[in-house]
């Protein structure tokens, strides 16, 4: 086992989810290990699961409601999070962006996602899927902050066309700009909203890497 | 109902009264001509209004109401002592019928301009010392007829009323109908019209199949194929009573898409907005266009936001699509290295 070898902990309620978000982290290009998976929270919190880098969260636990309440404790505790969920209702995504969460990842979007998604919480950084870039395009609630005209136009081509590439040769800018502009709005997000030490750390992070200043703040 | 009882109160009061006001010898006569006079101009007054099928004014009849009992106390005052609510006492029908005349709209009032009218006729009666019991009977009978008559003329009136405002409803609601139907035909031939607009494309395809003059197997004809089975699922969706019917049609366009065998992945964002029928058409005509199309792979997203209705399409359909921007639908469309890209855009403030 290498000493920068990535960890994640599985939480899904489904054997065969699990099985198969184990399979695709294992095989990655490096493959990340998974510490422990299992259809309850704790393995999170107890053993192998407690030191893994990243927490992979499905959010309907077997109960009716969504498991929240699990997010923020892992939130609160500096755990990086990354929710994976069968719904995609662009509700419960913000919500998650709200309490912390690095990524919000739908079911219907495959293992290219998840591993991203995964290696970039693992830094501590915001990974934007093309779904979640819809609910952001979308978000008509009034605490939503101010985005740039390109900014949202980033958003809105990444979400109809999923491919990066794509929106680049598009809008005429590089692909670091794209990923750019995208970091920017979670920072944007961030900054909003309730305090999560994982959203301190981005907007930690997003000042370091000068993509805001402090006096934007 | 009111002319009717406008000549009922003009016959009594100059045909029949004149006869029994000269007939007796009224003291004083002065005042009963005075009370005869009055009851000739309320009758003249109700007559400018009745005439011309309108209803009185609320002054004449509060003013005439006042006149009329005024006249059946001064004239009844004038009567012969023993003629009292007898062969003589024309104030106690005359002056009935003036009351019905002026208050048969407001039921409560008549019935108390009435009865103050007979209350005083029958008060002026024992005043005058009819106490004897056959004078009584006699008395009670005349005063029974009279207010059965004139009870007999108010319910009728408001039979009669109430069987117009049903036969006034049952008409409306004929019209209602009538209107209701006629909407519903011309609502028929417009989507007749529009179903042969949109089978417009499917007819001449198919005859030129049958007739062997297109070959199945040419890429043209089957992307021809592929376009009109979406716009027909398109359409046929068009129908579906959903909550969303905007993602109801793109879904249906998809759906056909799939069955082709093209990898197709839809997503929706942002919450369901009201988009008018017309508006939804120019929307997904587009995308049915588009992925019929697509080669091999596309996906299909809509995007409402606080102000735009945005549905797009990324496929591989490469060059030479066509699109077409409508009144109130903007359509782009663009090749961006192996990728094409369809929008349509409803801006929904404008």
């Amino acid at each position: 086992m290498a000493a920068d070898e990535l960890s994640a902990v599985v939480v899904d309620d489904h054997p065969a989810i699990r099985a198969g978000v184990i399979h695709w982290l294992s095989s990655g290009t490096p493959p990340i290990r998974v510490a422990a998976a299992g259809d309850d929270p704790k393995v999170a919190w107890v053993g192998d699961g407690a030191e893994a880098d990243v927490v992979i969260l499905d959010l309907h636990l077997g109960g009716p409601a969504p498991a929240l309440g699990e997010l923020r404790r892992l939130v609160q505790a500096g755990r990086h999070v990354v929710v994976y969920s069968m719904r995609s209702d662009d509700e419960t995504a913000l919500q998650c962006l709200e309490l912390g969460a690095l990524s919000y990842l739908t079911k219907a979007e495959g293992a290219e996602h998840l591993l991203q998604a995964t290696r970039i919480a693992a830094l501590g950084r915001a990974y934007t899927p093309p779904s979640l870039a819809g609910a952001l395009a979308g978000d008509r609630s009034a605490s939503r902050p101010a985005l740039s005209a390109r900014e949202t136009e980033v958003l809105v081509e990444w979400f109809q066309s999923e491919s990066k590439d794509f929106v680049a040769q598009r809008l005429g800018i590089s692909l670091s700009t794209v990923n750019t502009h995208l970091e920017h709005i979670r920072v944007k997000y961030a900054m909003s909203g309730r305090q999560a030490p994982t959203k301190a750390a981005l907007v930690a992070r997003a000042i370091q890497d000068g993509l805001v200043r402090l006096e934007d703040l | 109902m009111r002319l009717a009882l406008l000549g009922v109160v003009a016959v009594v009061q100059f045909g029949l009264c004149p006869r029994t006001l000269f007939g007796y010898a009224h003291r004083p006569m002065w005042l009963a001509l005075t009370a005869f006079a009055a009851l000739g101009l309320v009758t003249i007054a109700c007559a400018i209004w009745v005439l011309r099928r309108e209803p009185l004014p609320t002054a004449v009849i509060a003013v005439g109401t006042v006149v009329a009992l005024a006249a059946s106390v001064a004239a009844s005052a004038a009567l012969p002592p023993d003629e009292h609510i007898g062969a003589g006492d024309w104030p106690l029908g005359l002056v009935g019928w003036h009351l019905l005349l002026l208050l048969l709209d407001r039921v409560p009032l008549l019935l108390t301009a009435l009865a103050a009218h007979l209350t005083s006729s029958v008060a002026q009666f024992f005043l005058a010392g009819g106490t004897d019991r056959g004078r009584v009977g006699t008395a009670a009978i005349i005063v029974f007829g009279a207010v059965t008559l004139q009870l007999a003329v108010v319910v009728f009136t408001r039979v009669l009323r109430r069987s117009t405002a049903q036969a006034v409803a049952a008409a409306a609601e004929r019209d209602r109908q009538a209107i209701r139907v006629a909407v519903a035909e011309q609502w028929e031939q417009g989507q007749r019209a529009v179903f042969a607009e949109q089978l417009g494309e499917v007819l001449p395809l198919l005859a030129g199949l049958a007739d062997g003059e297109l070959d199945p197997r040419a890429a043209g004809t089957r992307q021809r194929c592929a376009l009109a089975a979406t716009q027909l699922r398109r359409l046929f969706a068009e129908n579906d009573d959903v909550p969303d019917p905007l993602v109801h049609e793109v879904s249906a366009c998809v759906d056909v898409a799939e069955r082709r065998g093209l990898d197709v992945s839809l997503a929706v964002s942002g919450a369901a907005v009201d988009v008018p029928a017309d508006v939804r058409r120019d929307l997904t005509g587009p995308v049915a266009t588009t992925l019929s199309a697509a080669r091999t792979r596309a996906r299909v997203s809509v995007l409402r936001t606080d102000d735009e209705v945005r549905v797009a399409v990324v496929s591989d359909a490469g060059t030479g699509l066509a699109a077409a921007s409508s009144a109130h639908v903007e359509v782009e469309c663009g090749v961006y290295g192996e990728h094409t890209r369809m929008e349509a855009r409803w801006r929904r403030t404008s």
